[in-house]
C-alpha cells in the first residue's frame, strides 16, 4: 500500500490515509513474522513434510515407491470429492450428502449396465443422478435461504433410501468389463488413472478458480454476499452452479469407487462427507467461506491418506482412528477459526 | 407474559400431532388405538424426550447439537456395563459423562470459537469412537432386574418414563420461562450482540444450553438403558436429525430466541405416533426413512422461509 503514490484529486487525501501506518507497525513483521505467515499460509503442506518423515523413520515399508502410490491411488476418491466440497466450501456453504451420493452414483451406473445400455450412457446417467442431488441441494439452498448443512443431511438421508429401494439392500455387480478399467487401469502400467484424473481436475479447477470470472465471484460470495449482489452478480445462479458441481463430483467418485470393485452398495461412501470437509480444512479452505484453493484441497487429502497409512502401518485398532479423526477433524477447524479471526 | 405454557409457536405442533393421530387412528384404528399400542407410543416418546428437550434448549440459545445421538449411547452404554460398581454409580457415571460432552461443546464453541454444528459433529465423532473403544463393538447386557422399571415399567396405565418426562418438561419449562436464567438463554438466542450489551454473560449461559444438552442426551441414554436392558452400538444414529426435526416442528429456529419445551414435547410426540402407525400400516424401512429426511427438509426450508418473510414485511413496514 505505501507504494501506491499519492495523487493530487479528491481521493489523494483518502490514499493517504488508507496507506498511513503507524510508527511501530513493522514491529514483529521481522523473521518470526515471516515464519508466522508462513506457517499459517502453508501449515498442511508442512504438516505432509512431516509426516513423510515421520512415517520415513517409524516404518520400513513407508517410503517405497509401491506405498506412496498406494497411498494416491488410495485418496484419489476422496480428492475428487474434497474438490468439489472446496467450491461449495469457498462460497460458505457445504455439502453433507456426497457421501450417499457416491453410492447413488455408482447404484444408477451398475443398474443402467444391467439394464442393457453400453458404458458410455451407464456413466452419463450415474453422473446425472449426482448432478440432480447437487442442483436439489443447490435449489433448496438458494430458493429458502435455508441451513445447507441440514438440508443437505436431509437430501443425504434422501439418495440413501433411494439407493436403498433400488438396491434393495443387496451388493450389485457391473457387467460392462472395460468399466472395471477406470478404476483398476494405470497409466504405462505405473500410476492409477484415477490419480491423474483427480491431479489434472485440480489444476484446470485451481485455473478456474483464480482466472474466470465465475471463480473469482465464488470467492466474493464466500466473502460478502451482500456486497457480491450490490456489485451485480447473480449470486443465486452461481451458488447453484457451485452445488451442482458438487454433486458431480462427488458422483465421479462414485463411478471411479465402483469400478475398483466392480460392485456397489448403497453404504459405499460412508463417512466421506466428513473427511472430504477435514481435507478441504486442512489445506487451507476456511469454514468461514471466502479463503481457499483446489491445489491446497489436494495437500490436504494427501495429509489425510498420509496419516491414514500410518495409523494402519502401525496398526492402530479401528476404534483408535476413529477417535484420532474426530480429534484431527476439532483441532483443524479450531485452528481454522483462531487463525481467520484473530 | 406468561411464557410458561405459552401455546404460541406450540400451536402448529399440537395441529401436527392431532393430524397425525387422525390419520392412523382411522387408518388403521383397531390397531392403532388400543390401549397397549397408544401406551407403547407414549413410552417411545418419553424415552427420546428428554434428549429433544435438550437440543431445544441449545437451539432456543442459537446454537445445535450434533452430537446428542452419541452422548446418548454412549450414556447407555455406561449405565448397562458399569452396572457391576452398583446401579446407582453406574447411572451418576452416565449423566456425568453426558455433561460432560457438553461442556466440551461448551468449551469448543465459546472458547475455541468454533462454529456449533461444526463442533458438536467432530465432538460426534470423538464419542463414537468411545462408544466403540468402550464396547468393543458387543452389544452389553444389564444384569440388575431393579433397573428395568425406569424405562419399562408402568404405574396403572402410566408408563415411568413418561411420568418422568413430564416432570422434566415442567422443570425445564419453569426454568426456561420464569427464572432469570431461563430469560437470558431466550435474549442470546434473540440476539447476542445486544444480549452481550445488556450485560448478559453471554459465554456463561452458553456453556450452560450444551451442558444440560448433554445431561438430558446422558437422561435419555439410561431410560433407553433401562427399557431395553441392554445397549448397543448402533443406539442414536438418527437421533440428532430426529431431534432437530421434533425441535423445529415444535416451534423452535435455527435462528434461535424461539421454541419450547412443550413444543419440542409436542414435536417428538407427533415424529413418535408417525413411525408407530408406519410400522402398523407395513410401510417399508426404505420410505420411512425417506419420509423422514422429506420431513427435516421440510421443517429447515420452513424455518428459512418464515424467516425471510418476515425480515421482507419489517423491511416492507420500514419503508
Amino acid at each position: 500500500m505505501s507504494i501506491v503514490p499519492e495523487t493530487n484529486g479528491g481521493n489523494g487525501q483518502k490514499a493517504g490515509l488508507a496507506s498511513f501506518k503507524p510508527p511501530f507497525a513493522s514491529l514483529g513483521k521481522g523473521r518470526s513474522g515471516t515464519v508466522l505467515r508462513l506457517l499459517r499460509n502453508h501449515t498442511a503442506l508442512i504438516l505432509l513434510v512431516v509426516l513423510i518423515i515421520a512415517g520415513g523413520l517409524l516404518s520400513d515399508v513407508f517410503l517405497t515407491s509401491r506405498n506412496l502410490l498406494n497411498i494416491m491411488w488410495a485418496v484419489s476418491i476422496l480428492g475428487i470429492i474434497a474438490l468439489g466440497q472446496t467450491v461449495l466450501l469457498i462460497t460458505c456453504n457445504f455439502d453433507m450428502s456426497v457421501a450417499f451420493v457416491v453410492g447413488l452414483a455408482g447404484i444408477v451406473t451398475v443398474l443402467a449396465q444391467i439394464a442393457g445400455f453400453d458404458l458410455v450412457t451407464s456413466m452419463a446417467l450415474g453422473l446425472g443422478a449426482g448432478l440432480a442431488v447437487g442442483t436439489i441441494n443447490g435449489l433448496l439452498v438458494v430458493y429458502t435461504g435455508a441451513n445447507p448443512f441440514l438440508i443437505t443431511l436431509g437430501t443425504a438421508l434422501l439418495a440413501y433410501s433411494i439407493s436403498l429401494m433400488l438396491t434393495r439392500s443387496q451388493t450389485l455387480y457391473a457387467t460392462i468389463p472395460e468399466f472395471n478399467e477406470l478404476g483398476r487401469g494405470r497409466l504405462f502400467g505405473v500410476v492409477h488413472y484415477s490419480v491423474i484424473l483427480v491431479i489434472v481436475l485440480a489444476i484446470v479447477l485451481e485455473f478456474v478458480l483464480r482466472r474466470t470470472a465465475f471463480g473469482r465471484s465464488l470467492y466474493v460470495i464466500g466473502l460478502n454476499e451482500t456486497a457480491g449482489r450490490m456489485s451485480g452478480l447473480a449470486i443465486r445462479r452461481v451458488k447453484l452452479i457451485a452445488f451442482a458441481l458438487c454433486g458431480g463430483t462427488a458422483a465421479l467418485a462414485g463411478l471411479i469407487m465402483t469400478s475398483r470393485t466392480g460392485s456397489t452398495v448403497a453404504s459405499a461412501g460412508a463417512g466421506m462427507e466428513f473427511d472430504s470437509i477435514i481435507a478441504a480444512v486442512l489445506g487451507g479452505t476456511s469454514l468461514f467461506g471466502g479463503h481457499g484453493g483446489a491445489l491446497r484441497t489436494l495437500v490436504g487429502v494427501l495429509v489425510l491418506g498420509v496419516l491414514n497409512n500410518l495409523l494402519i502401518l502401525l496398526s492402530v485398532p479401528i476404534e483408535g482412528q476413529q477417535i484420532a479423526k474426530g480429534l484431527v477433524f476439532l483441532a483443524v477447524v479450531w485452528a481454522d477459526s483462531v487463525l481467520r479471526h484473530r | 407474559m406468561n411464557r410458561t405454557f405459552h401455546f404460541g409457536g406450540d400451536q402448529t405442533a399440537a395441529v401436527i400431532a392431532v393430524v397425525i393421530f387422525a390419520t392412523f387412528a382411522t387408518t388403521a384404528g383397531e390397531y392403532f388405538l388400543t390401549l397397549r399400542n397408544l401406551e407403547n407410543v407414549a413410552r417411545q416418546v418419553s424415552l427420546d424426550a428428554p434428549l429433544v428437550f435438550g437440543q431445544a434448549i441449545v437451539l432456543i440459545a442459537g446454537g445445535i447439537d450434533i452430537s446428542v445421538g452419541a452422548t446418548m449411547a454412549m450414556a447407555a452404554a455406561l449405565a448397562i456395563g458399569l452396572q457391576e460398581n452398583g446401579t446407582l454409580t453406574a447411572v451418576i457415571a452416565a449423566l456425568t459423562f453426558g455433561a460432560l460432552v457438553g461442556a466440551f461443546n461448551g468449551l469448543l464453541v465459546t472458547r475455541g470459537g468454533i462454529v456449533p454444528f461444526v463442533a458438536t459433529l467432530g465432538t460426534m465423532s470423538v464419542v463414537r469412537g468411545l462408544l466403540l473403544t468402550y464396547t468393543g463393538q458387543q452389544p452389553l447386557s444389564g444384569t440388575d432386574d431393579a433397573f428395568v422399571f425406569w424405562g419399562g415399567d408402568s404405574i396403572g396405565i402410566f408408563p415411568v418414563p413418561l411420568i418422568l418426562s413430564l416432570v422434566i418438561l415442567i422443570g425445564l419449562s419453569l426454568f426456561l420461562g420464569r427464572t432469570r436464567a431461563g430469560r437470558n438463554i431466550y435474549a442470546i438466542g434473540g440476539n447476542r450482540e445486544a444480549a452481550y450489551l445488556a450485560g448478559i454473560a453471554v459465554k456463561r449461559f452458553e456453556m450452560l444450553a450444551f451442558v444440560l444438552s448433554g445431561t438430558l442426551a446422558a437422561v435419555s441414554g439410561v431410560l433407553l438403558a433401562s427399557r431395553l436392558n441392554s445397549a448397543t452400538v448402533q443406539l442414536g444414529n438418527d437421533t440428532a436429525l430426529l431431534s432437530i426435526s421434533a425441535a423445529l416442528i415444535g416451534g423452535a429456529s435455527l435462528l434461535g430466541g424461539r421454541g419450547t419445551i412443550v413444543g419440542a414435547f409436542l414435536g417428538v410426540l407427533a415424529l413418535g405416533m408417525l413411525t408407530n402407525g408406519m410400522n402398523l400400516l407395513g410401510v417399508h424401512t426404505y420410505f420411512q426413512i425417506a419420509t423422514k429426511a422429506t420431513i427435516l427438509i421440510a421443517v429447515v426450508a420452513i424455518d428459512a422461509l418464515s424467516r425471510t418473510m418476515a425480515r421482507r414485511r419489517l423491511a416492507m413496514a420500514a419503508a
